[in-house]
């Protein structure tokens, strides 16, 4: 499994625990430069928990504890010296539901480097954004108005636009085409083919047709339930997506990708 | 752990283990049909002949709409892994077995053509051997399909050396005779030779796309890797 390159983030024996509760564990991977890496899984396998990981929104969750180590370019990730806010900087993230702010279209570009004290070209960079979202041809004359406004695939493009913005590494995506319609998704999709020749991208998906159409590498997850019916995720297979796809070295990820179980 | 799509799922599966039994059922009649031939060659049955061509009717039809079925099952159903591998390779092996089908006919339609063969007693006993094997190996092919066994495709590989054999001994005993026999004849029996070798590699094609199924890799693929390893 191991590449030639070095990866983006390293993770070895990874577990995330919610109070008493332990959600995954035993997670060992790694994540390649301008590489699309899927995780797929049944609900509660816990791989939008991993993917909250790599920027740490976990820390939000006051219960929650990692173990394990998460390193990135090489540099541990929950070491006592990583600013979180940083790391969520160098790490844009698309969610399920396209959540632009209640703004303009422009300004929902603009809000995070401003915050984030950019010194160049504001209008520059709205408009660089946008083009590499594919949006910029649907809205550049109508900047002004509130991005709500705009369809539901249009607003998820924004919220990339948004998430590259701030020029990241990483762009974690969390089921970021469940709302959208088939050619919305299409769209996603092709935008992400082409985001990745800029940046290492990490989607969670339920849609294995998905998986299977963008990504270079799939991660499977599945749910153990112990007595009592405690549920933990943990990693079965990662693989070429080819591989995944067409020849999966481990049962379970059989059964779960042909739908005979999950 | 129950599931909303569990029934059409299971329908899924019943529609891949059916298209296995009818493929299975397909072979069968082709191997009916083929043993047909060799008793019409063998015996100079004209009206045997004559049913061989009307039964590939029937075989030509049940693989058309068998080809359809798999082409809808992947339309509708965007199979992955070990489902993607067994109609992918189901493709390949219906049309094995339809090609097989056509071979038989060949065979009849050339002794329909001369209106029955002499044949001496060496090339009699060959061709008898001939479709004996390959018969045997066309049979041997379907049991694998039937039971998805992974290991006969290697087997049945090395079993065809035996038919390879057999029709360069029956090219030799024609050479020997062509002179008393006749050109046209020479060649004709030459074809009938080609053609039960070309049944009996169908035959292992078809054991070869068994061990694809259930390992990912052909025969040869798997050897080449323990080779290395």
């Amino acid at each position: 499994m191991s590449k030639s390159t070095e990866p983006v983030f390293d993770i070895d024996d990874l577990s995330v625990t919610y109070g008493d509760f332990r959600a995954v564990e035993g997670i060992t991977l790694d994540i390649q430069p301008n590489e699309i890496t899927a995780f797929i899984g049944p609900s509660g396998c816990g791989k939008t928990t991993v993917l909250r990981c790599f920027n740490r929104m976990n820390d939000l969750i006051e219960s929650a504890s990692v173990e394990g180590s998460i390193r990135y370019h090489g540099v541990d990730l929950y070491g006592p010296r990583i600013d979180p806010v940083e790391v969520r900087r160098r790490m844009g993230m698309v969610f399920q539901k396209p959540n632009p702010f209640p703004k303009t279209i422009y300004d929902n570009i603009a809000f995070g480097p401003r915050v984030a004290g950019h010194k160049g070209d504001l209008d520059d960079l709205v408009e660089e954004s946008l083009t590499r979202a594919a949006l910029w041809e649907e809205v550049r004359g109508k900047l002004a108005e509130p991005a709500l406004a705009l369809s539901g695939g249009q607003q998820q493009r924004l919220c990339i636009a948004r998430a590259i913005a701030t020029r990241p590494d990483v762009v974690l995506m969390d089921e970021p085409c469940s709302s959208l319609d088939p050619i919305a998704t299409l769209k996603i999709e092709e935008l992400m083919l082409e985001l990745k020749k800029d940046y290492t991208i990490v989607i969670v998906t339920h849609n294995m047709q998905q998986a299977a159409r963008v990504s270079d590498r799939t991660a499977f997850f599945t749910v153990d339930v112990r007595d009592g019916g405690v549920r933990t995720g943990r990693l079965v297979e990662f693989d070429d997506t080819g591989v995944i796809f067409t020849n999966p070295s481990v049962q379970s990820t059989e059964d779960y990708i042909t739908g005979r179980f999950g | 752990m129950q599931h909303p799509h569990d029934e059409t799922r299971h329908r899924y599966s019943e529609s891949l283990d059916a298209t296995l039994r009818s493929t299975v059922e397909l072979g069968a009649l082709v191997l009916e049909n083929f043993r047909r031939t060799t008793e019409a060659l063998l015996e100079n049955r004209l009206d045997l002949a004559q049913h061989v061509i009307a039964a590939d009717d029937e075989i030509d039809a049940k693989y058309a709409a068998l080809e359809h079925r798999v082409f809808e099952v992947m339309a509708r159903q965007q199979p992955v892994a070990g489902d993607l591998r067994f109609l992918v390779a189901m493709t390949r092996i219906l049309y094995e077995i339809e090609r097989s089908g056509d071979l038989a006919v060949n065979c009849a339609k050339g002794l329909i053509r001369r209106e029955g063969y002499s044949l001496t007693a060496n090339i009699q006993s060959l061709l008898a051997r001939m479709s004996r094997k390959a018969a045997d190996l066309f049979s041997r092919g379907l049991d694998a399909l039937a039971d998805l066994d992974a290991e006969a495709g290697a087997r049945l590989d090395e079993a065809d050396d035996a038919v390879d054999d057999l029709v360069g001994e029956l090219y030799s005993a024609i050479a020997q005779r062509s002179g008393d026999m006749g050109f046209d004849l020479a060649v004709e029996l030459s074809r009938v030779g080609r053609y039960m070798e070309r049944i009996a590699d169908h035959a292992v094609n078809i054991a070869e796309h068994v061990t694809f199924i259930v390992t990912g890799s052909f025969p040869e693929e798997t050897a080449a890797t323990k080779d290395e390893g």
